[in-house]
């Protein structure tokens, strides 16, 4: 059984998140900085009427920052009653991923990104990686 | 896990139809005397099949199909209507009402099993 | 259990069929007994019909399954006539009734026979014809003129006449709503109770599913609309149905309408007994700045509890065992959240009363206008903040304004083109998720010209959200063009920017001659400050106004520096300022939120904590305005100092700071 799966680039790798958790993809021009908040976390962005906290993927997954350009993005991702956006270096397409594809991360990918790649899925000779957006957006922390 | 929502004011016309779709295997009955508590029922918890009886107090099976069919998200929910009423108008009126099958009392124990059987298979596909 | 290939034999069921069998033949006397008693009275029981026929038809149904065929027959027979006495009003005349008693007592001798495995005999057949020759009803009818228009049309004709048997003999017909949820059901709460508990007080006529906005306690939206008359009192009606006498009402147009016409200058609305209304239930009105004061009492909580929580970090560092302080603590972060909720609940408005106002202008834009228009509220059982209400309401205004005015056609041009001659309007709110209300004003008018507009406009019109664009810059109007296809007229900027201002949405579909919807979405709740705005860097920042005991000039003779004095003359962290004859302690704003101002700060706003005062330097003050908050608690950006965002007008959030926290976080780090 295929699943949409709206996909975006971050560094040299390419990630993909089931397309229900997503609510839309923004061009990004600046985000508020919240002065305390976590460095990956970019700031504050008013999307669609709603103020959305924005995780800078490349900082998140420990890359360096770089400046910005037109093709950044933002996808807007939806958790439980959360929403927040990923800052991301392109989104461009979306897949039908075939989740019998999916297969274990090796581990050294995993230890490099922190346990945010659930597992690894195959497209036509193109590797995605599938990220736990729970987890990148800190979802433990709402449990404090 | 099969849910199956009964219909009926007859205590033991509930138990019979029960009985009659155990043989479905692993089935959550849930049962309602009236047409409201079905609703409230419906409002609560996800079905995969509702057994319909017609006439009961207040709120009858016929305003329940049409109710039912109004809610986006029930929109796919197989109903099997069951009575007495055999006429022709009725169930004229309950296939237009939205209702996706019909059977008439008295009925044997196979019958009301092949309908489930069929409508959750159908269901399933959807 | 049986084995899949096992034949399910129904013959075991033979012990509870004559249970309950025995149970319908006792319900089916009764209700013939009531009959020939109201028979006696000159008057019927329409009710008791209904519960007589249904009790037949189960036995009918049950013996069929069974296959106890002479009871099959029996029940059948009397069925058909007490279902053409329902048809016909629910009334049966004596002879019916002694016919029917008769059949009732053939059925329980058959039943007798079960139980008792004796042979069933036959039905028999002189029963049988004298049923057949027997007409059903002849007791008068009574006129039901005096029943509302919408309930007419959902009621079957027994019901009918049961209503109007209750009009008549002058019984208080009310009409309530029952909304089902796992948070009732856990209580006990259900249908089935509310109907058991009403039916013990009076005689419910009919009960109405309704659809309803879902929420997360019900995922289907279902509402009971129920028709009971009684003798009651409104209280004890309330109790029984577990809600508000404040939701009981007497007989009035209170559930939604059908698309029934509505004939404007007859419609009177049955007036409310007010004084009556508020039974039992303590209301209060509380004045909008109160809770504003409430709130900013919580917020100094809050930074106490911060502090509260950095001392205890200090204790554990000294060695101490500190876990059941810091669990008491977190808890008091818990409460604080709970009271902070309960604060903001305290705000909230219902929509309905929100959207009242709307109808009265319905009728007199229609009337003045000569188009017929019904106003469809399907308000849902929400609520919202006052300060998000008082600003819709004129939003709102305009938008149904709009409709009426510029998008209903007349009737016979409605006609004309094939709809129905009462123009609908519909207001219809619904929650969305994280916390956002949906307002949709729609019609069944014109819809809008994107041809016509884009002609207007000079430039090209692809889709709804452009046409948005373009109707709602400022500036635009539609008046000169004529009406037909000239869609809305002014007022829409101010929509969009009433919408933007509450940190909401304006959207719209349309379909030219089918009519056109505007949705506005907004936050359900906010609150709305007088802010000072000022810069530190490159950022702007917010203070509510109420936290500054005044703003104070910075310039280097003023500041009083104990230890570290730069160079350029800046303040250091360690600083204090002179003011009023005083030296109190000065903060750089700048470098408390680590931002490199590069700039000498000119300005610095003094709070005062705990009564001492403390001034925040900043580089620049923009003003003074009153702007919507909105309270931001997404754990990613969960940190001290920071009390929400707001839109200063450029679109992008704007942060509202917590002085009094920021006040705690400079002491902690030393730096006063």
């Amino acid at each position: 059984m295929t699943t949409l799966h709206v996909t975006f680039r971050v560094g040299t790798a390419d990630y993909a998140l089931p397309a229900a958790q997503v609510l839309h993809l923004e061009s990004f021009e600046i985000a508020t900085h919240v002065p305390g908040a976590p460095t990956y976390v970019a700031g504050l962005m008013q999307v669609r009427g709603r103020v959305v906290p924005v995780v800078d993927l490349r900082l998140r997954f420990g890359l360096a920052s770089i400046e910005h350009t037109i093709d950044h993005r933002v996808v807007v991702v939806q958790v439980g009653t959360r929403v927040a956006g990923l800052l991301v270096d392109s989104a461009r397409e979306v897949v039908q991923l075939d989740e019998t594809s999916f297969a274990q991360p090796p581990e050294i990918l995993d230890r490099q990104s922190a346990g945010f790649v659930t597992a690894v899925a195959t497209l036509a000779n193109r590797l995605f990686l599938l990220i736990d957006v729970s987890r990148i957006i800190g979802e433990e922390l709402t449990h404090a | 896990m099969t849910h199956v929502l009964i219909v009926d004011d007859s205590k033991l016309m509930r138990a019979m139809v029960a009985v009659c779709l155990r043989p479905l295997g692993e089935v959550d009955f849930v049962f309602a005397g009236t047409g409201l508590e079905a609703i409230e029922q419906l409002a609560l918890a996800g079905f995969d099949l509702v057994v319909l009886d017609l006439d009961m107090p207040e709120l009858g099976g016929l305003e329940v199909t049409e109710f039912v069919r109004t809610q986006d998200r029930l929109r796919g929910l197989p109903i099997l209507i069951v009575t007495s009423r055999g006429d022709a108008e009725s169930r004229a009126r309950l296939m237009a009402a939205g209702a996706s099958s019909f059977l008439e009392k008295p009925f044997a124990p196979q019958q009301i099993l092949q309908q489930a059987r069929q409508l959750l298979r159908s269901e399933a596909a959807a | 259990m049986n084995e899949p290939n096992e034949p399910i034999d129904l013959q075991e069921f033979l012990g509870a069929f004559v249970v309950e069998a025995e149970e319908l033949i006792a319900t089916a006397n009764a209700s013939l007994l009531e009959i020939e008693t109201a028979i006696g009275d000159a008057t019927s029981r329409p009710r008791a019909v209904r519960e007589l026929f249904r009790a037949l038809h189960t036995i009918k149904g049950l013996a069929s399954m069974i296959g106890v065929e002479p009871i099959v027959e029996i029940a059948h027979a009397l069925e058909t006539l007490v279902r053409a006495a329902d048809r016909a009003g629910g009334s049966l005349h004596r002879g019916a009734v002694e016919i029917a008693l008769q059949a009732v007592g053939a059925i329980a001798e058959r039943v007798r026979a079960v139980a008792e495995h004796r042979e069933v005999t036959k039905a028999p057949e002189a029963l049988l014809a004298e049923i057949a020759s027997t007409e059903a009803g002849s007791v008068a009818s009574i006129p039901e003129a005096a029943i509302p228009p919408e309930w007419r049309t959902r009621l079957s004709p027994s019901e009918r006449q049961q209503l109007a048997l209750a009009l008549e003999a002058r019984v208080p017909v009310w009409t309530l709503s029952f909304v089902p949820s796992e948070a009732n059901a856990a209580r006990g709460i259900t249908i089935t109770t509310v109907r058991a508990g009403l039916g013990a007080i009076g005689e419910i006529v009919k009960v109405i599913p309704r659809s309803v906005a879902a929420t997360a306690d019900v995922k289907l939206g279902v509402a009971f609309d129920i028709l009971i008359a009684s003798d009651a009192t409104q209280l004890a009606i309330a109790e029984a149905a577990s809600t508000d006498p404040e939701r009981v009402f007497p007989l009035v147009q209170r559930v939604p309408t059908p698309a029934a016409e509505l004939d404007l200058d007859s419609f009177e609305p049955v007036e409310r007994d007010d004084g009556g209304a508020i039974l039992g239930r303590a209301v209060v009105r509380v004045e909008l700045p109160r809770l504003d004061d409430l709130q900013d009492q919580l917020s100094l909580l809050i930074a106490s509890r911060f502090r509260l929580e950095r001392e205890i970090g200090c204790f554990s560092e000294l060695g101490h065992n500190v876990q059941r302080l810091h669990e008491i603590v977190r808890i008091q972060g818990r409460l604080l959240r709970d009271l902070r909720r309960a604060i903001l609940r305290a705000r909230m408005v219902k929509v309905t009363e929100v959207l009242e106002p709307l109808t009265i202008l319905v009728r007199s834009l229609a009337r003045s206008g000569g188009t017929v228009v019904q106003l469809e509220l399907d308000a849902c059982e929400v609520e919202l903040d006052k300060a998000v209400a008082d600003r819709l309401l004129p939003a709102l205004i305009h938008l149904v304004r709009n409709a009426v005015d510029h998008a209903i056609e007349l009737p016979d041009q409605r006609v004309a083109l094939g709809k129905p001659r009462a123009a609908k309007v519909r207001v219809s709110c619904i929650e969305v998720a994280g916390n956002y209300l949906e307002i949709v004003v729609s019609d069944d008018g014109r819809g809008i010209d994107r041809a016509a507009i884009a002609r207007r406009a000079n430039c090209p019109i692809d889709d709804d959200a452009r046409l948005l664009e373009v109707l709602t810059s400022p500036g635009f109007s539609t008046r000169d063009v004529p009406t037909k296809t000239s869609g809305r007229g002014i007022g829409m900027d101010i929509v969009r920017r009433i919408a933007s201002d509450l940190g909401g949405e304006l959207s719209m579909t349309t379909q030219l001659g089918a009519g056109t919807s505007f949705t506005l979405r907004v936050p359900v709740t906010i609150a709305v400050m007088d802010v000072f705005s000022f810069q530190c860097g490159p950022q702007a920042f917010v203070v509510p106004t109420a936290v500054v005991d005044e703003v104070i000039e910075v310039d280097a003779e003023r500041i009083v520096v104990p230890l570290n004095l730069h160079a350029d003359g800046t303040a250091s962290p360690l600083s204090l300022i002179e003011r009023r004859g005083h030296a109190i302690p000065v903060v750089s704003l700048g470098a408390l939120l680590a931002i490199d101002s590069g700039k000498r700060a000119r300005k610095a706003l003094v709070i005062r904590r705990n009564g001492d005062p403390i001034a925040f330097t900043v580089d620049r003050m923009i003003g003074r305005q009153e702007v919507v908050v909105r309270t931001i608690d997404d754990a990613l950006v969960n940190v001290p100092g920071i009390a929400g965002t707001t839109d200063l007008g450029d679109g992008r959030p704007t942060l509202v700071l917590d002085l009094n926290e920021l006040g705690i976080m400079a002491r902690e780090r030393g730096m006063e």
